[in-house]
């Protein structure tokens, strides 16, 4: 039942802050993806399992709110979080430069295997993903290794 | 057998998913722009969540301007009075005006009621994969909305239509920007027709004037009506540059007039307003 609270908040979480984004200015989702963020959480404090799962219930919301091919962010995310979850367990990525890497090389993944299934369904969807989306890598490894180092401060000052 | 399922369970939940996925995704290609059922079921969940989340930030917003911010506001509501009893006085000459030159019972009821041709929604999101695809409106199906309704910016230029999935409260709106948007239009000056579709960066492209058709730039574009979706005669954009490459049709760039990072608030025509235009 914790989990289950733990997912919805989740989700909730990301799609609260997607919208503030929005609201900020209207460019700013492209930047920095909530929900991509909130899968890597789960992967570093859930496992596997968990991140896949919420990578594909994330990956589904983000696409019911776009209008192109429903269910490729959905693929994308559940891959990118088990791979996440995988690489977390065997490898230490907590330190905030570690981190930084791991975001940034994971997100990569997640736009290549978007973009191989956008080129493979439609070849005009590649260039329909908004040059923004390319920088994503950077700006979300940069705001995700901060925010993740600040829960785990607050982790550490609650224990 | 089952020991081995036991240990791989986790990879094999894993597959499971990515199987769902690619079903997912390999019916869409057979539908040909059909409807997602599922697609509407998860939009239909979840965009209430985001309406309220965009209610909540809304009404925040509202106590900065209410509490925090009343320092402008009565130089601001001069302003606006002045600026009201300009526009009524507009108003009233144009209702003068109006009926001077045709002075019958049908003017009066068509300007008492042009204010329900229309309906005012709020944005409360935008496109998570390109932001020059589409918006999120707080208007859906209970507002009488319903797909290829047209969608205007606050000053009346083209911005794009309805398209589904309209839950009860919550619609999605197909910019002119995105890149399978098609509009027909006729160029003011030269009166040359073509489609519109958007580029994916914020801009359009005016397509099917051929290589031989003369063109400028500057050149005012307005919707044609031929396309039986946009009414004729709204402002869609002008043409910015222009370029013959070696092929039948020339490039021509587009600059809509609709602003996205001013579109807080929209306009829809409804159906029946049609004659209207």
């Amino acid at each position: 039942m914790k989990h289950f609270v733990e997912f919805c908040l989740g989700i909730i979480i990301a799609l609260a802050l997607y919208t503030f984004l929005g609201k900020i200015y209207f460019s700013l989702p492209q930047l920095i993806n909530f929900f991509t963020l909130v899968v890597i959480y789960f992967a570093l404090t859930k496992g596997k399992i968990y991140a896949a799962c919420m990578g594909t219930v994330s990956g589904l919301i983000q696409d019911s709110f776009s209008l192109g091919v429903f269910g490729v962010s959905g693929l994308a995310k559940t891959i990118m979080g088990y791979s996440a979850g995988i690489i977390s367990q065997k490898t230490n990525v907590l330190p905030f430069f570690r981190n930084f890497i791991f975001i940034f090389i994971l997100i990569c993944v997640e736009i290549i295997i978007s973009l191989f299934f956008y080129y493979f369904i439609a070849s005009e969807y590649v260039k329909d993903m908004g040059f923004l989306v390319f920088f994503q890598p950077l700006s979300n490894a940069f705001f995700g290794s901060f925010i993740f180092m600040f829960l785990r401060k607050i982790k550490i000052f609650k224990s | 057998m089952l020991l081995f399922l036991k240990e791989r369970k986790n990879f094999i939940i894993f597959l499971t998913l990515i199987l769902f996925h690619l079903i997912l995704i390999s019916f869409q290609v057979s539908t040909d722009g059909k409807r997602i059922y599922f697609k509407e079921v998860i939009y239909s969940a979840f965009s209430p969540i985001q309406h309220g989340i965009a209610v909540f930030f809304k009404k925040i917003g509202n106590i900065w301007d209410n509490y925090f911010y009343l320092l402008e506001v009565q130089t601001k509501n001069k302003q606006m009075r002045e600026e009201i009893s300009l526009v009524r006085q507009e108003n009233y000459l144009l209702k003068r005006a109006l009926q001077r030159l045709k002075n019958t019972k049908d003017i009066q009821e068509y300007i008492s009621n042009i204010q329900d041709y229309f309906i005012i929604a709020r944005v409360i999101g935008v496109d998570t994969r390109n932001v020059y695809k589409s918006i999120n409106i707080d208007k859906g199906s209970l507002d009488g909305l319903k797909k290829d309704m047209v969608v205007l910016d606050k000053k009346g230029n083209l911005s794009g239509r309805i398209v589904e999935p309209v839950t009860l409260k919550e619609a999605i709106v197909q910019l002119i920007t995105d890149i399978d948007s098609g509009v027909g239009v006729i160029s003011k000056k030269k009166e040359l027709l073509g489609v519109v579709s958007g580029d994916a960066r914020g801009n359009c492209l005016l397509k099917f004037i051929t290589a031989t058709q003369i063109i400028e730039e500057g050149e005012e574009l307005i919707t044609s009506g031929f396309d039986h979706v946009f009414p004729q005669g709204i402002k869609v954009g002008k043409v910015v540059s222009i370029k013959t490459e070696h092929s039948l049709f020339k490039k021509v760039e587009v600059k809509p007039y609709f602003r996205l990072e001013d579109l807080d608030m929209v306009v829809i025509i409804l159906n029946d307003s049609l004659e209207f235009f």
